[in-house]
């Protein structure tokens, strides 16, 4: 699945293998919470989601990078990946349907060194997540 | 001057936490991410790491698990809990993060901002976490800006 991609393969403005998530559930916030630590109640709790202001719950932004780190070590090995940020620029509702996306934005052949653009968004394209990583890539297979 | 811009590269309570496989399986199935180099030791070892590794968002676990929760890092900032947002996180990997390993986090308070605007004040904090194993090889690097609209 993952150790196939040599530097000398990748070029400046290839995408990245696009990854689209199954609909966030309220569930899958609940397994979040207790699985990152993050019982902030906004997440879990739909009438402390309405008292901030939105309809209910919101998604965890650590959830949706998490995505943004799935669809990256779905086409590296975890060992290439160097740096990942990512900016939570909208929230994330039960129902929405994310999709990660990306391109190769610099080389660096001296460390045989990658950047990218990466982001998050739902099924109305609305961007949860701005993002970039940085990756050290084999020289040759 | 702001309380905590005079804290700006404190050093914070350092803190730990024991990687447990049964963690990371937890955590890989919350975010629904079926790659086998998390749960599958054999299928690890074939892509010549020396047990399952850690996700590369893990370093939240470490955080919330080992170190202050949500609630205790608004009271220790002075900040509330309901004007506060995540903006950033931002992470940097020096090496992998297994099972068994005892993870040391050292926080430090590395840059308090304040702006004015026209619908009020923000002020961002970013958190500078290193993390070491317990052979004292450092591992991971998180940055987190957190935002509090006042």
């Amino acid at each position: 699945m993952t150790g196939q991609v040599c530097f000398k393969d990748v070029n400046v403005g290839d995408e990245i293998p696009r990854l689209v998530k199954e609909p966030v559930t309220e569930v899958q916030l609940v397994k979040y919470a207790g699985a990152s630590g993050d019982f902030n109640p906004l997440h879990t709790v739909d009438a402390v989601g309405k008292l901030a202001g939105f309809d209910g719950v919101i998604a965890h932004g650590m959830l949706v990078m998490g995505f943004v780190a799935q669809a990256l070590t779905a086409w590296l090995p975890n060992r290439c990946l160097k740096k990942l940020k990512a900016r939570f620029t909208a929230v994330t509702r039960p129902g929405d349907i994310i999709t990660v996306t990306g391109r190769i934005t610099a080389k660096r052949p001296e460390e045989n060194l990658i950047a990218g653009e990466i982001q998050a968004a739902d099924q109305r394209g609305e961007v949860k997540i701005k993002g970039g990583f940085e990756a050290v890539l084999p020289g040759r297979r | 001057m702001d309380d905590l811009k005079k804290r700006e590269g404190e050093e914070l309570p350092a803190y730990s936490f024991v990687v447990e496989r049964g963690k990371i399986r937890e955590f890989v199935q919350a975010v629904g991410d079926p790659n086998p180099v998390y749960v599958d030791k054999e299928y690890a070892a074939r892509e010549g790491y020396a047990d399952v590794i850690a996700p590369p968002t893990f370093g939240i676990c470490i955080d919330l698990w080992g170190g202050a929760d949500f609630v205790r890092l608004c009271e220790m900032f002075g900040l509330n809990p309901f004007k506060v947002l995540h903006g950033e996180q931002e992470y940097e990997y020096y090496g992998e993060i297994y099972p068994g390993d005892e993870i040391t986090a050292r926080p430090r308070l590395a840059r308090v901002l304040s702006k004015e605007g026209k619908s009020g004040g923000i002020r961002m904090i970013t958190l500078e976490t290193t993390y070491f194993n317990q052979r004292g090889e450092k591992v991971l690097l998180a940055r987190c800006l957190i935002v509090e609209r006042r």
